[in-house]
């Protein structure tokens, strides 16, 4: 094999390790303190909420399906506990709990709708991303809702130069990831995504399985909201909003299909939802023009989507002999 | 003798005054709202209410007034303004849900002979008699001349980091030309970095983060507006910069609006001036060009509407500043 050959082939295998690396690199010659500890843990910092649910998001889009409803899904839940701890004094811990379950129970519905009355997935999540914002800003009447001051001081909590929220993240993909690896209910999630018919046929639980996927998402987006709310000192009418779409981009572009079937929790979401900080980060270092985020944040999506995509269909691409 | 006329003078008096409201001309306008979720809506219609009391007796109208609302539906906000029209009110004002869908309405008022006036929200679906709302170039150009005045006085040439808002919106847009031109006018401050916040929270937190990271130097923010101040206030206790003014990490702070989040943190003198998103103005000028409309005269709009400017104000001055919706209305 040539080595233009080999090179060929390592870009098209590690096409979004190079794109990752190349703007890694440049950000870091071309600005003052874009590569400085304090500037790395900012970014791990501020991409906790994204990277945790993008977790949850991933575990459905591996099954085949899709949830959009995740960001409206942390925006209801959070609202919901936000304002039983403003209103009613319910314990900021208990309240936590609350919002997650909540998301599990969100996420249930959604389950429900896809596995038992087998709406597709894309339709019923749009659906209920709707109905769960909506619900959420009349509860809110789409205001601010304000955090009491001790819990707000949580939100800049750290552990010796380390924001408190980075290990938190550390530990909920890391148990993902488990959970997708070493558990039967991962293998199934996977087994599923590779051919719904084959896993059906061999007797896995595939209803059981979807459904507890999307109460997962669910309950993953809350606790994603409650990072962002934490961090915020408030729910805001915005919370959530867009952030469907900003999880699903960091799941394909650190690497799980969209068909199902092919991923990694711990070693494809973490690299996805950093760079995309990263590149807000980074150009807000540069002093770039505030036009330019969308662009070059599309233009990065595109280069490490279409990379994958060669990866994965290049022999195809090919002309047959 | 004096007993008797004293009585008689009273019950003279009485009944002049009486004429008098009898004189006042019925005005019947119809206020239709798109929603009614918070202390703005409320805040309008009270002084809605009042300026049409006080101003309607300057100019010999009695203002009666029918509300609706259409709980953020504008197909029942079209059905309640064909009730309006049906009830036969003189004059309609209405802050349209839908900016594109308010045009019908607009139509309907217009064959049955009633004059149509936008609040706050344009229509982009036809033209109004005329539109009545804030002006969000004025409120970043007063801001930032005030901003520059406390500036200079405290001896510091502003090095700012501006947050901006959604550069889709036109308030966001007139607030940054407004804010970098009276930066450039004055000298006295300058912009070194630009982060857009999409009116996004969750932005404002990480925008401002990253922007204090990269230029350790800033030492102000101008935000386009504070409805999401706890997120500022985040991002500034996280870099150490959260303290009120006269202490040395004091960041000088300028916002636009002025809105219940900020109220505190400016009564405590972390904000050093804002210029308000001003329901009394803007109900003071609605009520001026209800009046000139019944009058058959030509209101003085300008081309993007009758606007209404914002009060700068500042810690000195924003417990005794008067009409303060966000101060007042919880």
């Amino acid at each position: 094999m040539s080595i233009r050959k080999r090179a060929a082939d390592f870009l098209l295998q590690r096409g979004f390790a190079v794109v990752f690396a190349i703007i890694f690199i440049f950000f870091s010659v071309a600005t003052a303190h874009f590569f400085q500890a304090d500037n790395i843990l900012n970014i791990f910092s501020a991409m906790d909420p994204l990277a945790i649910t993008a977790s949850g998001l991933a575990l459905v889009v591996m099954t085949g399906r899709l949830d959009i409803s995740v960001g409206s899904t942390a925006f209801l839940s959070c609202s919901i506990g936000a304002l039983l701890i403003r209103d009613h004094g319910l314990n900021p811990v208990l309240g936590m709990l609350l919002v997650v379950g909540c998301g599990a129970l969100l996420g249930a519905i959604n389950g429900f709708i896809v596995v038992v009355l087998r709406v597709n997935s894309l339709i019923a999540t749009l659906s209920t991303m709707i109905a769960y914002r909506g619900m959420a800003l009349a509860l809110t009447d789409a205001l601010l809702v304000e955090l009491p001051a001790p819990i707000r001081f949580l939100g800049n909590a750290k552990l010796g130069p380390v924001p408190i929220n980075i290990p938190i993240m550390l530990i909920v993909l890391i148990l993902v990831h488990l959970l997708q690896t070493k558990t039967s209910f991962g293998r199934q999630i996977m087994a599923i995504g590779n051919d719904v018919t084959v896993a059906r046929k061999i007797g896995l639980p595939v209803d059981r399985t979807g459904f507890l996927s999307f109460v997962l998402s669910g309950a993953l987006a809350a606790a994603g909201g409650v990072l962002t709310t934490i961090e915020n000192g408030a729910v805001s009418p915005f919370l959530g909003d867009g952030l469907e779409f900003t999880a699903l981009a960091v799941v394909v572009v650190g690497g799980v299909s969209l068909l199902g079937g092919r991923g990694s929790i711990f070693f494809g979401i973490i690299p996805g939802a950093f760079i995309f900080e990263m590149i807000r980060n980074g150009l807000t270092n540069l002093g770039a023009d505030p036009y330019s985020y969308r662009l070059v944040g599309g233009a990065v999506i595109f280069a490490a989507m279409y990379a994958d995509a060669l990866k994965s269909g290049r022999y195809a691409l090919r002309p047959q002999s | 003798m004096k007993r008797y006329i004293i009585p008689v003078a009273a019950i003279c008096l009485a009944g002049v005054a009486t004429a008098k409201a009898d004189d006042l001309k019925p005005l019947k306008v119809g206020f239709s709202l798109d929603t009614k979720e918070s202390s703005l809506e409320t805040a309008w219609v009270d002084y809605l209410k009042s300026e049409g009391e006080r101003q309607g007796k300057v100019a010999g109208f009695n203002f009666e007034w029918t509300i609706n609302v259409a709980n953020a539906d504008p197909t029942r906000q079209a059905a309640n303004i064909d009730d309006l029209i049906t009830r036969g009110v003189d004059v309609i004002i209405a802050r349209a849900f839908d900016s594109g869908a308010i045009g019908t309405s607009i139509k309907a008022a217009k064959e049955a002979g009633i004059p149509f006036i936008t609040f706050d929200r344009g229509s982009t679906s036809g033209k109004p008699t005329a539109h009545v709302g804030g002006d969000s170039y004025d409120q970043a150009k007063t801001t930032g001349e005030a901003f520059a005045e406390i500036l200079k006085k405290a001896s510091v040439h502003g090095k700012c980091i501006e947050l901006q808002g959604m550069l889709t919106d036109i308030n966001a847009v007139n607030r940054t030309k407004a804010w970098n031109e009276v930066g450039k006018a004055t000298g006295q401050y300058e912009t070194i970095v630009q982060v857009p916040t999409n009116w996004n929270p969750e932005l404002f937190l990480s925008g401002l983060t990253n922007a204090l990271n990269a230029k350790p130097e800033a030492n102000c923010v101008f935000a386009a507006s504070d409805f999401a101040f706890p997120s500022i206030q985040a991002a500034l206790e996280k870099a150490g910069r959260w303290a009120p003014t006269g202490q040395p990490n004091h960041m000088w702070l300028a916002t636009c609006d002025l809105l219940p989040a900020a109220v505190k943190p400016m009564e405590g003198g972390y904000i050093d001036v804002s210029t308000t998103w001003d329901a009394y103005s803007q109900a003071k000028e609605a009520v001026r060009v209800i009046i000139a409309i019944a009058k058959h005269e030509d209101p003085k709009c300008g081309p993007d509407g009758c606007l209404a400017k914002g009060r700068v104000v500042t810690p000195a001055t924003i417990k005794d500043m008067p009409n303060l919706w966000s101060r007042d209305y919880k």
